[in-house]
């Protein structure tokens, strides 16, 4: 994502060897991503999931405008 | 001893002749006192670099070269940034590339080098239309 937009930064943190961020983001499972420090995501989606995810989108397409 | 075995060497290889663009990977890291991941990161980094002309290794001193680390927001080390030529890719490693995590950083590597971002035609729309403000993504991994 971070390849397609200048606006998305991507990191990939071990969580045992930075355990201070770990702590502060409650992560108890990996993989575990979290967004603008605020959304959480659980575990491997499907690429378009996680795309949704990320972007706070809901699951299915929204219902086309009236 | 080497990280990779020489049949992984020959895969990976094989796998990095995609990249087209250099890319630099900037370790982030300090002369005294440096964690023993930073070490194991440079030994990653190396083995990488040496499997594909167009990849090299850059380390910087978390210490001494401040702005460096602060132009690219590095607050903790080992921390590994991607160059795609002289660009920042804003793919970020933290912490030793080791077992999973050094395959996504290969990943990562050859999306550096190339200039597609490999999503689908149904991801790219979403990014076009929804990604309107700096977005950070953190994924936390272990090396198991």
């Amino acid at each position: 994502m971070a390849r397609e937009n200048a606006l998305v930064q991507a990191s990939c943190v071990e969580a045992t060897e930075f355990m201070d961020l770990s702590r502060k983001f409650r992560v108890t499972g990996v993989p575990k991503t979290i967004v603008n420090g605020s959304i959480e995501i659980l575990g491997a989606l499907p690429e378009e999931m996680f795309v949704r995810s990320v972007l706070n989108l809901p699951e299915n397409d929204a219902p086309p405008e009236a | 001893m080497a990280l990779l075995s020489e049949q992984d060497q020959r895969v990976v290889r094989e796998h990095l002749t995609a990249i087209q663009q250099p890319v630099t990977l900037l370790l982030f890291t300090q002369t005294f006192d440096a964690p023993e991941t930073a070490r194991m990161a440079r030994q990653a980094l190396d083995e990488l670099a040496g499997l594909n002309d167009l990849i090299r290794v850059e380390e910087v001193n978390f210490v001494l070269e401040r702005e460096r680390a602060a132009k690219y927001g590095i607050e903790h080390i080992p921390a590994i940034v991607l160059l795609s030529g002289e660009e920042d890719t804003r793919m970020r490693f933290l912490g030793a590339p080791a077992g999973y995590e050094f395959m996504s950083l290969i990943e990562a590597v050859i999306l550096a080098g190339t200039t597609d971002s490999r999503l689908t035609p149904e991801s790219r729309a979403l990014i076009s239309a929804h990604v309107t403000a700096p977005t950070n993504i953190q994924v936390f991994v272990t090396p198991t």
